[in-house]
């Protein structure tokens, strides 16, 4: 048996902590078998130079080695520094109680260990063990932070600090989704995800060290063009100009999408990756909001059509920029609520973390799109009929929107409606599992990084995509119902990566497109399998 | 025997300054952002069951909220008395950490009783008479399925710790002491019940002398048996050493709880939460990250409505 990884070792060098073998990930069933012995492509020669490497297969920062000891003093000094600012109220008033909680109360039982997918499908790999990067940090702080910690270390876990560990510590920040399983399950509530959260945030805020996809091409992006996507508001209203265009010539129904009307009910904030990649999604629900005669509107104002808030995960400041520009915008438009499209970090950002950022007339009430959908199939205005919908569909849930926000029966309310042939997933609901995309994974795809996701952090929801399924013939077309932008993006992916649509006839979307495939009056259907319509 | 008195009385203060002082630490700290995480247990039992909040609904924000504290009690006894989340989460070791547990609440049960009859006689109750021999009764069967529960749940628990490679890879040797000195309590108090006092009558006396400081009589000496005596000791030194260490999630639990995982609040206008929140918003971080732009003077107000040179 080989000697288990131990906290301690992450400052001790080696070519690498962590190494998936084949046959190491956890087994697919039949017909993906010969995916079981897939591993990781190395990284390329130069990378490995450069680069630090040393975690594990994969790299999610991609940071420089430091030149010379001094820099990698100076590094190791400003971790500390930053690590300091975690627990000072001015600097982390937002997430310090919570900090704290997590940080002194850990009896490490491992009962989160058995709850964490990236563990179980990585075949254990102890990097991976939720409780890993934790003890780490909190041996890190009792040593170095707290008064004799450095005499107290051999009785309270000892670990030494120089830029090797930091390094790998910054890297395996990024190999949690965030998706908080391992919090819900925990006897005591320490929260595993939070403290993986709070590490991003010391090396963002503190050190500038980011995923380039949540950070310049993410929030920078996002706030100096308009959008995360780079599209400016004169390409997202062009965009959104070829959607109603594309909605007519596919469902033969006239749709006009308002702009930057004030005063309307609603501001429908939608994640603007919406519009480039699934447009049917963004034309689905002007087709619905239009024919149940809501009062709506999008913003054509930069950052005002984009929902995504990447600070989310990543850095406070950050997220605090991006919600205040849509309450500001919200507020100018005068609009009595922002409805959050199929979004669920954009769902969390602001209606759960902002609601206590955004005071006085900031505070404008946010809802989920999930929530209005509801009422529109409740009022009964509008006629569905679930035959159009005869395919087996089932139901992925977003983490940010059902375990973060206990929004979790509105969606399979509309479904038991339309969906005739709906299941779940097991398990789901608040136990669900993550997608794998969560916490920016799903926008993440620097070096191979989009393959250890596909590997690993998604493979659980690919197991149970076929589990829901597995009664159903290889050529039934299949539809896995995931209302949200990343969510979407995670299990497009693992679809393509594993070849879903061509050997089980796997599809995806969102919950809207499903309405309106069903809804009366649709001359054509908004939902195709491949180049195949749902219905005739 | 004063020195018993002394030592016990000191360990009584190291606990309530140590579980004072965690409680006011988790009171002044600032009002966080949310992060709750469902199902929370004070939404109706309906909407708990699944795991559903009140967000489910159209415009929420205008229906008056609707709490459950009789849920949230319906949750938490067996949570906390049974332990119900390790039994459904981690099974394995329940069947040790539940003893353990359970020996630890029954000293607490235990030393209450004790205190209870202890003043019950100071104010004149009869030593045989109904309400003391009710007392007596549970203390007796509190005592004895403690002593040994947590005699059993200390000793099951290292051994856990020590064949369970996956629980050794993260001990250090705190942990392993915090178990030695609670099976050492435990084995002590078990000694002393089999040997010198299986009807808690010595115990009840020991008590009766803190209270009085030893003026009453007849007060218990602890020196009349060793593992009384250690029993003593040992029973002091735990009470302060627990809300020192990690193991104060036995009580600091409310605050994991009720103050993340299940703080849903919403912000209302003109709410005290929305003071609290106005207030954190005048910090002034000195985050050093070239986008934050911080310089120890801005508030976060200020860095949340600006735009550093790069994003412009």
């Amino acid at each position: 048996m080989k000697d288990l990884i131990k906290p301690a070792d992450i400052s001790r060098a080696s070519a690498g902590l962590c190494r998936i073998e084949p046959g190491d990930l956890a087994p697919l069933p039949p017909p993906y078998e010969d995916f079981n012995a897939t591993v990781l492509k190395p990284l390329p020669a130069d990378k490995v130079k450069a680069l630090e490497t040393s975690l594990d297969d994969t790299l999610a920062i991609g940071i420089p080695k430091p030149a010379t000891p001094e820099e990698e003093e100076e590094l190791v000094r400003r971790f500390l520094s930053g690590l300091t600012k975690l627990f000072e109220k001015k600097n982390n008033w937002t997430f310090l109680q919570p900090l704290l909680l997590s940080m002194e109360h850990c009896a490490r039982c491992q009962t989160c260990s058995e709850a964490c997918p990236v563990f179980e499908m990585s075949g254990r790999k102890e990097i991976y063990r939720p409780i890993f990067r934790s003890e780490v940090l909190r041996r890190i702080y009792k040593k170095y932070l707290t008064p004799g910690g450095k005499l107290t270390a051999k009785w309270t876990g000892d670990i030494d600090l120089n830029w090797t560990a930091i390094a790998r510590l910054a890297e395996l920040a990024y190999r949690c989704s965030l998706c908080r399983r391992c919090a819900s399950v925990c006897p005591i509530g320490v929260d595993n995800g939070l403290i993986t959260h709070e590490l991003r945030k010391l090396f963002s805020q503190e050190m500038g060290i980011a995923p380039k996809e949540l950070h310049e091409k993410g929030t920078v992006l996002h706030l100096r063009a308009g959008s995360s996507t780079g599209m400016n508001p004169l390409a997202a209203k062009d965009s959104v100009e070829f959607i109603q265009e594309e909605m007519e010539e596919i469902t033969g129904y006239k749709v006009d999408i308002p702009w930057d009307v004030e005063g309307a009910d609603i501001l429908l904030l939608h994640n603007a990756g919406e519009m480039l990649a699934w447009p049917e999604n963004v034309g689905a629900f002007a087709i619905l909001f239009q024919a149940a005669g809501l009062s709506w509107t999008l913003s054509s104002e930069a950052v005002g059509y984009d929902a995504v808030n990447y600070g989310l995960w990543y850095d406070d400041v950050q997220l605090s920029r991006v919600a205040a520009r849509h309450a500001h915008i919200a507020r100018r438009l005068k609009v009595k609520k922002i409805v959050l499209g199929e979004c669920g970090h954009a769902h969390k950002a602001l209606t759960v973390i902002a609601d206590r950022l955004l005071t006085g007339d900031l505070n404008i009430p946010r809802e989920s799109a999930l929530v209005t959908l509801e009422a529109i199939v409740k009022s009964g205005k509008l006629k569905f009929d679930p035959r159009k919908n005869d395919f087996p569909v089932t139901l992925h849930d977003p983490c940010n929107v059902v375990r973060s926000m206990g929004i979790v029966e509105p969606q399979r309310r509309i479904l038991r409606k339309i969906a005739p042939r709906f299941r779940e997933m097991t398990p789901h609901g608040v136990d669900n599992y993550c997608c794998g995309g969560g916490s920016g994974f799903a926008i993440m795809s620097g070096y191979n990084f989009t393959d250890w996701r596909n590997l690993v952090s998604s493979r659980k929801k690919f197991l149970q995509i076929l589990q829901a399924f597995e009664s159903e013939p290889p050529q039934t077309p299949k539809y896995v119902c995931a209302p949200c932008s990343n969510c979407k993006g995670a299990i497009r992916d693992i679809l393509g990566y594993y070849d879903a649509e061509k050997r089980s006839r796997l599809y995806y979307g969102g919950l809207v497109e499903l309405l309106v495939n069903a809804l009366d009056g649709m001359k054509k259907p908004i939902i195709l399998f491949g180049d195949e319509p749902s219905w005739t | 025997m004063m020195g018993y008195y002394i030592f016990t009385y000191l360990c009584l203060a190291v606990f309530a300054a140590a579980v004072l002082w965690r409680i006011y630490r988790q009171l002044t700290l600032p009002a966080h952002v949310r992060w709750e995480i469902y199902p929370v247990q004070h939404e109706p039992a309906a909407k708990a069951a699944y795991g559903g909040s009140y967000m489910e609904g159209m415009n929420w924000w205008k229906d008056k909220r609707r709490r459950s504290t009789v849920n949230e009690i319906l949750y938490m006894a067996p949570e906390i008395g049974l332990m119900r989340g390790l039994w459904k989460e981690n099974r394995s070791l329940w069947w040790f950490s539940f003893p353990f547990h359970l020996g630890l609440y029954l000293m607490l049960v235990v030393f209450a009783l004790l205190l209870l009859s202890a003043i019950l006689l100071l104010l004149g109750f009869a030593e045989d008479g109904a309400v003391l021999s009710i007392i007596k009764g549970f203390t007796i069967a509190a005592g004895w399925i403690g002593v040994i529960a947590g005699a059993a749940g200390s000793l099951g628990m290292l051994y856990r710790r020590l064949a369970d490679r996956d629980l050794r890879a993260y001990a250090t040797a705190a942990d392993y002491f915090n178990l030695v000195f609670i099976l050492l309590f435990f084995v002590c108090a078990l000694l002393t019940a089999l040997a010198a006092d299986p009807f808690f009558a010595a115990a009840r006396l020991y008590i009766l002398g803190l209270l009085t400081a030893g003026a009453a009589t007849p007060a218990y000496a602890p020196g009349q048996s060793v593992p009384g005596a250690l029993t003593v000791v040992l029973g002091s030194l735990v009470a302060a050493y627990i809300p020192l260490t990690h193991m104060s999630h036995m009580f600091m639990k409310f605050f994991l709880y009720h103050k993340v995982k299940w703080d849903d609040s919403p912000l209302t206008p003109g709410s005290p939460l929305e003071s609290a929140v106005k207030q954190n918003l005048q910090y002034r971080p000195t985050w050093k990250a070239a986008h934050i732009e911080a310089d120890g003077k801005k508030t976060w107000q200020d860095i949340a409505s600006s735009a550093p040179k790069e994003m412009k």
